[in-house]
């Protein structure tokens, strides 16, 4: 018996011994395997970007670390978000990728958020979620003009309350400029919202223009689709005739709506975020590793190749844009709120 | 029309050049393995490949990709028939009559019909898929939210014929399967359900954890039980495959009806092969004269899975290629490889060369068609060997069985949390089997139980309630009453037909004499229903009406078939075939052995959860496997050390080190950690 434990016991010894993580010194990231969880399903918007990344941002990193994906998704985004906040180790191995759309909600005091998002380290974004808002031609609401005389609210789709877009730039625009609009929400994503616009259910959305033009690109090219509207500070270079909702309001709250709902979130709407005190030297060896990429020409022929545009955001204009929205005041935020949630 | 047929068959001779071809053969290696693993599943897979993908041309891509996405379910399929574990979470359906065979001694004939419907429904599927794109995207679009609605709703009405003889006791299960459907965050108010406050609930229940309780769990504890190998009977080996071949021609149309419902309904988004494998196995059971064999080792019960969950393929890309919206995760990964190569899904794949993609979408049904043909020619080459796992002795095989269970069930979404779902579920599965409940329809309420909540308020939301008129919606419902009620009538037919023929046998068999009320285990467990539902529905007291009426309107019906279904035990009457059962199940062995043993495997099935999480999986694995194997089965030295070592080299090698599995480190190295900072 006692010689039949020792040889137990020599056993177990040796399992550990072999698996103990390398001991042997070296870049911190090598031989490591860093994880981004995206909130959304595979094949959507935020998942395409942070595939592409992750194929090439291994090599800016010190000790090349291999990059995996995985998807969280539910609730909009927000279970990664919370995952991110309290259940990833902080140890600059787990990237979150969500939309941070769910920032403000923070602010809005929108239960469910577990987080707080100033304590977030941010790395920074590839592109700026910049939205248009369109309708299928058979919707019959092809200008800006027959969208405002429209009889009837047009059917507008969404995912889940509080997403940025489609859902809270749809609600902003509705309060801001008085646009005949019915929020439909709770649609998987923005594939299912338009095949239920090609289906005659819905009459169009609003999400990133990026992403629509790289999904519905055919539908755009012929005219079965049509930009009516955009939610920018500038015109998008391939849009430059089409109306900006900024231009439309007519007073100074309809503008700030417009500006704090739509136009400030939209630079950190895709955020790469690491957990609360994750090591300050990690933060930066992935920040950088983001500014990187954007010069890496393998990367930059591949996001060509698969029409994905790049507006790079810095870790630092990151957390300025979130701190920005901790600032809002009061009567403001209660106005948000009501339109948002209500 | 002649461009047509000129891309139908440029698709074949683009995939028989050499590169191509030779890439396709890779991923066919790679998907033939991925399915025999249970921890492997399709979409995690495919994800990992994508970034090789990068530098090959869109026919080279896609031949890889497909030719590992078409193979999984044909392989997945051999572990669930030999092993009761399924391979992949779409082949769980083969499990519930392809074991049973196994262990009759005809795991080659199940094999074999396994493998031969897989290779129908595969050609059915990517034909489908042919034949359908010229009429797909009018089809698909006079369908919207109320259409999807509805056919959810008809797939959750062969919650019926999945029950068997068991009526009430498969609705309270469909009924338990729907409103376990709604733990999780609401998709239309973001408010949590019966989330107990657990991150990894928010996403509900995962699939692949309770498939896996479900059933790999009752079969393990019933090859301790038996102390023996899988198979009890003697094994008829290679006749016994061509007799499975055999079986598919002789059930020709049920295969092609089931190939049928598995691309058809695979073209919904939102049900893939994982609700498509339960309607063909639910169509198998009722369109059977012989009821009574089913879960017991019927071989159309193996047919009807077999050839839906290989032409579900096709169904999912016909969605995917024509509109770009993924019907299931495999679609959704395979859509991305189409944006990697600057390929818009959409129209342009249905016009010819050089305005469309047609030749490559034509090249989707060649490859579908072509790997299938190679891997299960390559399967019946192995199956000899294959067939012999059946013989090896249980105690040799439970380790690795429960290795490949929580292996299973963590890899999927790589969380712990769902091996402790695995123990829940694999509990309670247990307990359905042993009181004759059947399981079946609990999932199928589970997979169908989201869509058809979410699709009720877009549609209500849309169309206020005029969708209820709607002409598909009608043409639907039609449908649905017609297969409901269906095989009612059939049955009373049937036994009409029966009655007159020999109407004093029925008298004879029918037990005679008052019973007294009493209190047994099915009691007890109809109780706890009773009760888990009382607490469920109080708790729903704080809901509003967006995310309380899908649990209230589940929730009371099946209360009260819960409390009937009690007063069905105490009186006795629900218990019958239960009592059947369990004489069968431990039928040579006397009662204290059975108990003995059942304990014993429950031990050493708690005992590598514990392990796992003290240790992690690359230590707690093969730890346990090396003490089941030397102090619970005293089995010698060498063998011992051998597979024990072999069991770390799979873990250890394979997982963590080459697929990167992100494994949570052992609970004890966490402790020391911090007792040392």
């Amino acid at each position: 018996m006692y010689k039949r434990l020792l040889s137990l016991a020599a056993i177990i010894i040796g399992l550990i011994l072999i698996s103990f993580p390398t001991l042997a010194a070296g870049p911190f990231y090598e031989g490591k395997t860093i994880r981004i969880i995206v909130g959304y399903s595979a094949g959507g918007g935020y998942d395409t970007y942070a595939r592409v990344i992750s194929r090439h941002m291994g090599k800016h990193i010190p000790g090349n670390p291999t990059i995996i994906v995985e998807n969280m998704t539910g609730a909009g985004s927000l279970i990664s978000a919370n995952h991110l906040y309290k259940v990833a180790k902080p140890d600059g191995l787990t990237i979150g990728h969500f939309n941070g759309g769910l920032f403000f909600n923070q602010v809005l005091g929108e239960p469910g958020i577990e987080f707080d998002a100033k304590k977030f380290r941010f790395i920074g974004a590839v592109v700026k979620e910049e939205v248009a808002f369109a309708f299928t031609k058979a919707s019959g609401i092809t200008n800006i003009e027959k969208w405002m005389a429209s009889k009837t609210p047009v059917k507008m789709g969404g995912v889940a309350p509080g997403a940025f877009a489609p859902d809270n730039v749809i609600r902003i625009v509705k309060a801001a400029l008085g646009l005949p609009i019915q929020l439909i929400s709770g649609y998987k994503g923005t594939a299912d919202i338009r095949l239920a616009c090609e289906s005659g259910e819905l009459a169009g959305t609003s999400w990133g223009w990026d992403s629509m033009r790289a999904t519905w690109r055919k539908a755009l090219e012929i005219g079965d689709v049509v930009v009516v509207m955009q939610g920018v500070p500038k015109p998008f270079p391939d849009l430059p005739k089409v109306p900006l909702a900024i231009n439309l309001a007519k007073t100074d709250e309809a503008r700030q709506l417009i500006e704090v709902g739509i136009h400030s979130p939209s630079i950190f709407a895709r955020p790469f975020v690491l957990p609360p005190g994750t090591p300050k030297d990690r933060e930066e060896i992935l920040s950088k590793a983001l500014q990187e990429i954007l010069k890496d020409k393998e990367f930059l022929a591949e996001t060509e190749k698969a029409k994905l545009d790049l507006n790079h955001v810095t870790g630092e204009e990151l957390e300025k844009a979130v701190a920005g929205i901790f600032k809002i005041d009061s009567t403001m935020l209660a106005k948000l709120k009501d339109i948002l949630f209500k | 029309m002649i461009e047509m047929v000129n891309a139908f068959v440029l698709g074949l001779t683009q995939i028989f050049t050499g590169t191509t071809f030779g890439l396709m053969l890779l991923g066919i290696v790679i998907g033939f393995i991925v399915g025999i693993l249970p921890g492997l599943g399709g979409p995690t897979t495919l994800a990992l490949m994508l970034p090789f993908i990068v530098k090959m041309n869109p026919v080279q891509a896609f031949a890889f990709l497909l030719g590992m996405a078409a193979v999984v379910n044909t392989t997945g399929d051999i572990t669930s028939i030999l092993f009761g574990v399924p391979g992949e979470p779409t082949t769980a359906a083969t499990i519930v009559d392809g074991h049973p065979m196994a262990k009759k001694g005809e795991a080659g004939r199940a094999l074999g019909a396994a493998l031969m419907s897989s290779l129908v429904g595969a050609v059915f599927g990517a034909f489908a898929l042919a034949l359908a794109i010229p009429i797909v995207r009018p089809l698909v679009l006079t369908f919207g939210s109320p259409e999807f609605f509805m056919l959810a709703l008809l797939g959750i009405t062969f919650v019926a014929s999945l029950s068997g003889e068991v009526l009430l006791k498969g609705l309270i299960a469909g009924g338990i399967g729907l409103f376990l459907a709604t733990v999780g965050l609401c998709p239309m108010s973001s408010i949590q359900r019966y989330t107990f406050g657990q991150t990894f609930l928010w996403d509900g229940i995962g699939l692949v954890p309770i498939t896996i309780g479900f059933f790999a769990i009752p079969e393990i504890v019933d090859l301790a039980v038996q102390g023996s190998s899988i198979a009890r009977g003697r094994v008829g080996i290679l006749g016994g495959v061509m007799e499975g071949v055999k079986d598919t021609f002789r059930h020709w149309w049920l295969v092609i009806r089931c190939s049928a419902i598995g691309t058809y309904t695979a073209v919904i988004p939102g049900m893939g092969g994982a609700t498509t494998q339960w309607l063909a196995y639910a169509h198998a059971v009722q369109s059977s004269p012989d009821k009574e064999r089913f879960g017991k080792g019927a071989v159309e019960g193996v047919l009807g899975p077999g050839a839906s969950n290989n032409s579900t393929l096709g169904g999912s890309l016909i969605t995917t290629i024509a509109f770009g919206v993924p019907a299931s995760v495999t679609m959704a990964i395979l859509l991305g490889a189409f944006l990697i190569h600057g390929v818009v899904p959409g129209p342009d794949m249905l016009i010819p060369e050089p305005r469309g993609h047609l030749a490559l979408t034509f090249s989707f049904v060649w490859i579908n068609v072509v790997s299938n043909i190679i891997t299960v020619g390559i399967c019946f080459l192995f199956l000899n060997q294959l067939v012999k796992v059946t013989q090896i002795r249980g105690s040799l095989l439970i380790p690795f069985i429960l290795l490949l269970i929580y292996l299973g069930a963590f890899a999927e979404k790589n969380i712990f949390e769902d091996l402790i779902l695995v123990l829940i579920f694999g509990g309670l599965g247990w307990v359905l089997q042993r009181l004759n409940w059947p399981r079946p329809p609990l999932i199928l309420g589970l997979v169908l139980g989201p869509l058809a909540e979410n699709r009720l308020f877009l549609s209500t939301d849309n169309y206020g309630y005029a969708w209820l008129l709607r002409p598909g919606v009608l043409i639907i419902l039609s449908l649905t009453l017609i297969g409901a009620f269906y095989p009612i009538f059939q049955r009373k037919w049937q036994k009409r037909k029966r009655d007159k023929g020999q109407p004093s046998v029925q008298k004879a068999v029918s037990p005679n004499g008052t019973r007294i009320p009493r209190f047994s285990w099915a009691t007890i467990f109809s109780l706890f229903i009773i009760v888990v539902f009382i607490c469920a529905l109080w708790e729903s007291r704080s809901f509003n009406v967006r995310a309380g009426l899908f649990p209230w309107a589940i929730g009371f019906p099946v209360l009260a078939f819960a409390i009937v279904q009690l007063i069905m035990d105490l009186m006795g009457k629900g218990d019958r075939s239960g009592d059947d059962h369990k004489g069968e199940a431990g039928s040579e062995l006397p009662t204290d052995i059975v108990n003995r043993r059942t304990a014993g495997i429950f031990g050493w099935i708690i005992g590598f959860f514990v392990a796992i999480w003290l240790f992690g999986f690359s230590i707690g694995g093969p730890l346990c496997t090396f003490i089941q194997l030397k102090i619970g089965y005293r089995e010698r030295w060498p063998l011992t050390l051998i597979l024990a070592g072999f069991s770390w080299v799979f873990i250890y090698g394979l997982f963590d080190r080459i697929l990167h599995v992100p494994f949570p480190e052992g609970q004890i190295f966490l402790w020391l950690k911090f007792s040392s900072v």
